[in-house]
C-alpha cells in the first residue's frame, strides 16, 4: 500500500469507505489505483497537481459562488483521486435510472394530459397541482415523440451498508456535465499510465449523444435540424457550461436576444437576415422563457416561443413544467409511480422521507429535529436546508417554525452518511470525504446513459454538502470492466 | 454569424480602441506641460479642459468634480467607473463584450484583454502620477498587441471585419474630435472654457507655438510619419492635410475611412459605384468627399463645421450598421424614429448590467 494510504484512517465503523471495506483491507477494484500511488512521492503529486491546474486555468474551467466578495469567477475545486465504479454496481445504477427516468416521463405525460394518476389517488391531486413547479400553460400539449425530460441529472448516494440510493431528481437544467468531461481530460494527462492500467468506459462521446438526442426530437423531419443552446448569460454560474456544450456540439450558443418570433417559428437573427431554429437545448428556468407568458419582466427569455412550442413548430429540452418532480415532497412518491406505471419494483431506493404536511409525519419531525435533515421543497444547490445534527438550537427553533407556518414546502430526512473517498488535502495527506454521484440521463428515442456521471466531494473536512455552489469540489469517476 | 456576436466582436474592438485613445491624448498632455513650464503656467485649467471636450463630457465631469486640474482629469479619464469613456470602463466593457462570445474568439485574444483588464485593477493614481510615460505606454502597447494577436490568431472573415470597421470608426472620430480640440487651444489667446465650445473661431492663426503642434501629431504617433512627407516646416496647414488627408498614414482620418469601408464592403460584397445598404452608401460617399477634398475646401467650409459634419456623419454611419447587421428589424422602422425602435443588444456603456440579476437564476 501506498504511503499515502498508509497514513489514511478510513473509519469503516461510522461510514461506508468506498476504497478500504469493513476488513480494512483495500476493494478489489482499487487494487491497481493504490499500487500506482504508492509508486508516488509527494513531489510526484504537487507534478501532477501542476498539470490539472495549468489545464483546467488555460480551459478557463471556472464556477459562480454568489454572494462571495473575492471576484465572480472561482476555478471549480478537483480531488486527483478518482471514483471507481466497478461494472457490475454500474448495471445497478443504470438500469435503476433508465426505469426511473422513464417512469417519471410517463407521470409528466400523465399529470399533463389525463391525470389519471391523480384520479386513482396515488399522488394526492393537491399536491401536484399547487406544487411551484406545475405549469398550467402546458396542459394538454403534446412534445415531440412524447418525451418531456431530454436530460436528467439525478444525484445518487451511498448509506452506511454502500446501497445505492436516489436523493433527488434534477429533471429542469441539470448543470455539472462540463466538469464530467473536463475532469476525465485531466486526469488523462496527469496519469496516463494508470489509464494502462485499468479498462476505463469511456465518456467522451456525451456531446455527440446530447446532439443526436436533440437532432431526433426536431418537429420536422430535417436533414440537419437547427440545434441551439439557450443561456442567460455571462452572469450565469454555469455559463462556461452552455458555451462549452455549444463549442463541442458544433451549434450556436444562443441568448433570449438572439432569437425572435415570427409567426410562430423560431429564429435566430444573424447578419445574414434570420434563419429557422429547430431544437433548442434551454439552460433557462421555464420562469424567464417567455414574458409573454410566464415572467412579464423576463430579459432572458424570448417573445412567443410558447405559442411556437405549443403549435409544435420548435422543440424545447427539457420540456416546460417538468420542475415538479424535481419538488421534493413529490420525490417521496416517486417510488409509488414507478410502481403504478411500470409495475415494477424501483431497482434504485429513495432516501427515506417525512412530509411535515401528514400530521403524524410532523410530529415525528419537530422531535426530531436534530437528527434530521430539513430541506424546503423547492430549492436546490444546497440552499434554504438544515442538518440537523450540525444545528444550533435557535437554527432549529426557526426551521420549526417555518415547517409549522408552510408544511407543505418543507420535507425531512434522516442524515445520511454519506460514503466517504479518500481525497487529497494539500497534497500530502489524505481523508474520506463525503460524495455522491450525478449521472446524466439522455432521452431521446432511447435512454443513453454516458458511464460515470460527476462525483461531488465535500472538501471540507467532515462536511456532507457537496454542490459547488456551496465550495464542493469533484472527482473524474471511472465505470471500470474486470 | 449571429447578430449579437457580431456586435459584441464590434463593441470588444470599438472600446479597445477608444481605451488606447484616451491614453494618447492624456500621455500627449503630460508632455506638452512639461515643455511649456517655462513658457507660461501649467497649472491652466484650459490645458486640462481641453482633454474633457474631446470626449465631450463636460457636465458629467463637472458633476464629478469642482476644478480642471492633471489630477481630477487623470482620475475622470483613466479610473473613474461612472465615466463610461474612461480607460478602465473601457477595457472593462471590452472584457464584458470579449466574455459574451469567448466562444468565437481566438483564446489568445481573450488572454490579452483579460491580462489588460487585470493589469487596470492593479494600478493606483498615484503609479500613473509618477510615472504617467510607462503607463501609458503600457496601454497603448497592450492595444497594438491586441491587433497584431487577432490578425494573426482570428480569422479574417466577417467577424475580423466588423472588428475593422468598429476600430476605424472610432479612430476616425477620436481623431477628427482631438484636432477639433486642439486646434481652438492652440488658438494664440486661450479662450475661456465656455467660449472653447461656444464660440468656436473658424480662422487660422499662423503664429501657434510649434510644440503644441508637435504634440498634436505626437498624439496620433504621427511625428516621424509627418516629418518624411512634409520636410520644410511644421505649420497648420500642413499637420491637417496630413491628420485629415493623407491616404497612407494609419492613424490619418482619410485611411481610417478608407479602411473601414473595405471592410464593410467586404461584409456586403458591395463595390465601387454599386452599394448594397445604407451602410456602404454613407461611408462610400464619406470616402469620395475625402478624395477629392482640400485643405482650403475645409477652410472654406469652416475647420470646426467641418469636423462637427463629419463626427455626426460617423454617428449616422453606426446607426446604419446596426441597423443591417445587428438589429433585427422590419422595414417600417427604417423610416421612423431610431432611437425609439433599436432594441438595444450589445454590452455598451452603461448598460453592461442591465439582466444580470436575472442571469443569476439557480442552477441545479
Amino acid at each position: 500500500m501506498s504511503r499515502f494510504f498508509e497514513r489514511y484512517e478510513a473509519d469503516p465503523a461510522s461510514f461506508f469507505d468506498e476504497v478500504i471495506s469493513k476488513e480494512g483491507v483495500p476493494r478489489a477494484h482499487y487494487d491497481k489505483l493504490l499500487h500506482r500511488f504508492g509508486q508516488f512521492t509527494t513531489d510526484d503529486i504537487r507534478a501532477r497537481r501542476q498539470i490539472v491546474n495549468i489545464f483546467f486555468r488555460n480551459q478557463g474551467i471556472t464556477f459562480t459562488v454568489y454572494g462571495v466578495d473575492e471576484g465572480i469567477e472561482r476555478i471549480f475545486p478537483f480531488d486527483l483521486i478518482p471514483r471507481v465504479v466497478p461494472a457490475n454496481e454500474w448495471q445497478t445504477i443504470e438500469k435503476g435510472l433508465a426505469q426511473r427516468v422513464t417512469a417519471l416521463n410517463e407521470f409528466l405525460k400523465d399529470i399533463y394530459h389525463t391525470q389519471k394518476i391523480l384520479k386513482d389517488k396515488v399522488v394526492p391531486a393537491e399536491l401536484v397541482l399547487g406544487s411551484k413547479h406545475f405549469c398550467r400553460e402546458f396542459v394538454g400539449v403534446n412534445p415531440p415523440q412524447g418525451i418531456y425530460i431530454h436530460v436528467t441529472g439525478s444525484d445518487i448516494i451511498r448509506d452506511q451498508n454502500g446501497k445505492y440510493l436516489v436523493l433527488e431528481d434534477n429533471l429542469r437544467t441539470p448543470s455539472g456535465v462540463s466538469y464530467m468531461l473536463q475532469n476525465r481530460q485531466a486526469m488523462k494527462r496527469a496519469f496516463p499510465v494508470l489509464f494502462e492500467k485499468y479498462k476505463i468506459r469511456p465518456i467522451e462521446n456525451y456531446p455527440q449523444e446530447l446532439l443526436r438526442t436533440l437532432q431526433e426530437i426536431s418537429p420536422v423531419s430535417r436533414k440537419d435540424p437547427n440545434v441551439v443552446v439557450l443561456t442567460p448569460g455571462i452572469y450565469n454560474s454555469a455559463y462556461f457550461e452552455h458555451s462549452f456544450l455549444a463549442r463541442q456540439m458544433g451549434v450556436e450558443l444562443t441568448e433570449g436576444k438572439d432569437l425572435v418570433v415570427n409567426n410562430n417559428k423560431v429564429y435566430t437573427r444573424t447578419t445574414r437576415g434570420l434563419e429557422r431554429v429547430d431544437v433548442i437545448y434551454r439552460r433557462v428556468d421555464d420562469a424567464y422563457l417567455d414574458p409573454l407568458v410566464f415572467r412579464p419582466d423576463s430579459k432572458l427569455g424570448v417573445a412567443g416561443l410558447i405559442n411556437a412550442y405549443r403549435k409544435g413548430n420548435v422543440s424545447l429540452a427539457n420540456a416546460i413544467g417538468t420542475g415538479v418532480v424535481d419538488d421534493k415532497v413529490i420525490y417521496s412518491f416517486v417510488p409509488d409511480i414507478i410502481k403504478y406505471y411500470l409495475g415494477e419494483d424501483p431497482i434504485l431506493e429513495n432516501v427515506p422521507t417525512w412530509l411535515p404536511s401528514r400530521p403524524a409525519h410532523m410530529k415525528y419531525i419537530l422531535e426530531n429535529l436534530g437528527s434530521l435533515v430539513v430541506k424546503a421543497a423547492n430549492e436546490s444547490g444546497g440552499y434554504g436546508m438544515l442538518i440537523g445534527p450540525e444545528s444550533t438550537i435557535a437554527e432549529q427553533e426557526k426551521f420549526a417554525e417555518m415547517i409549522v407556518a408552510n408544511p407543505r414546502n418543507y420535507i425531512a430526512q434522516p442524515t445520511i452518511s454519506l460514503s466517504r473517498h479518500p481525497s487529497f488535502f494539500n497534497d500530502t495527506e489524505l481523508y474520506g470525504c463525503h460524495i455522491d454521484l450525478r449521472p446524466y440521463v439522455l432521452y431521446g428515442k432511447t435512454i443513453t446513459i454516458v458511464p460515470g456521471g460527476l462525483t461531488r466531494v465535500a472538501l471540507k473536512k467532515g462536511s456532507l454538502v457537496v454542490n459547488s455552489s456551496q465550495g464542493g469540489g469533484s472527482k473524474d469517476t471511472w465505470v471500470v470492466d474486470e | 454569424m449571429l447578430s449579437r456576436v457580431a456586435e459584441s466582436l464590434f463593441w470588444m474592438s470599438r472600446y479597445f480602441e477608444r481605451a488606447e485613445n484616451t491614453a494618447r491624448f492624456l500621455d500627449v498632455n503630460f508632455n506638452l506641460l512639461l515643455d511649456l513650464n517655462n513658457i507660461t503656467h501649467a497649472e491652466n485649467p484650459n490645458y486640462w479642459i481641453a482633454l474633457i471636450l474631446v470626449t465631450s463630457d463636460k457636465d458629467r465631469f463637472n458633476e464629478l468634480y469642482q476644478e480642471y486640474t492633471a489630477y481630477t482629469v487623470t482620475d475622470y479619464l483613466v479610473f473613474n467607473k461612472d465615466n463610461p469613456n474612461s480607460i478602465t470602463s473601457c477595457i472593462g466593457l471590452a472584457r464584458e463584450n470579449a466574455r459574451s462570445i469567448i466562444e468565437s474568439i481566438s483564446s489568445e485574444m481573450w488572454e490579452q484583454v483579460n491580462n489588460l483588464y487585470h493589469y487596470l485593477q492593479s494600478v493606483t493614481p498615484l503609479t500613473v502620477q509618477t510615472d504617467p510615460y510607462t503607463f501609458y505606454k503600457e496601454i497603448k502597447n497592450a492595444s497594438h498587441l491586441f491587433q497584431g494577436i487577432t490578425d494573426n490568431t482570428f480569422s479574417h472573415n466577417e467577424g475580423w471585419d466588423f472588428i475593422q470597421i468598429a476600430k476605424y470608426l472610432e479612430r476616425t472620430d477620436n481623431i477628427a474630435r482631438l484636432i477639433d480640440v486642439k486646434y481652438h487651444m492652440l488658438l494664440p489667446e486661450l479662450k475661456s472654457p465656455h467660449a472653447l465650445s461656444e464660440e468656436p473661431m473658424d480662422v487660422v492663426d499662423g503664429s501657434v507655438d510649434i510644440i503644441q503642434w508637435m504634440a498634436v501629431l505626437k498624439s496620433c504617433s504621427a511625428l516621424e510619419a509627418f516629418r518624411k512627407v512634409y520636410l520644410s516646416k511644421i505649420d497648420p496647414d500642413n499637420i491637417l492635410r496630413f491628420l485629415i488627408l493623407d491616404r497612407t498614414f494609419p492613424r490619418s482620418i482619410n485611411f481610417s475611412v478608407c479602411a473601414a469601408e473595405d471592410a464593410l464592403w467586404r461584409i456586403s460584397g458591395s463595390s465601387r459605384h454599386r452599394y448594397v445598404n445604407n451602410a456602404d452608401r454613407l461611408i462610400g460617399k464619406m470616402e469620395a468627399e475625402l478624395s477629392y477634398t482640400s485643405i482650403e475646401d475645409i477652410y472654406g467650409k469652416g475647420l470646426h463645421h467641418y469636423l462637427g459634419d463629419l463626427e455626426q456623419r460617423l454617428v449616422k454611419i453606426g446607426e446604419q450598421v446596426h441597423l443591417t447587421y445587428f438589429a433585427y428589424h422590419t422595414p417600417e422602422i427604417e423610416s421612423g424614429d431610431i432611437e425609439a425602435a433599436l432594441p438595444f443588444t450589445g454590452i455598451a456603456g452603461g448598460r453592461a448590467n442591465w439582466s444580470q440579476a436575472q442571469q443569476h437564476q439557480q442552477q441545479q
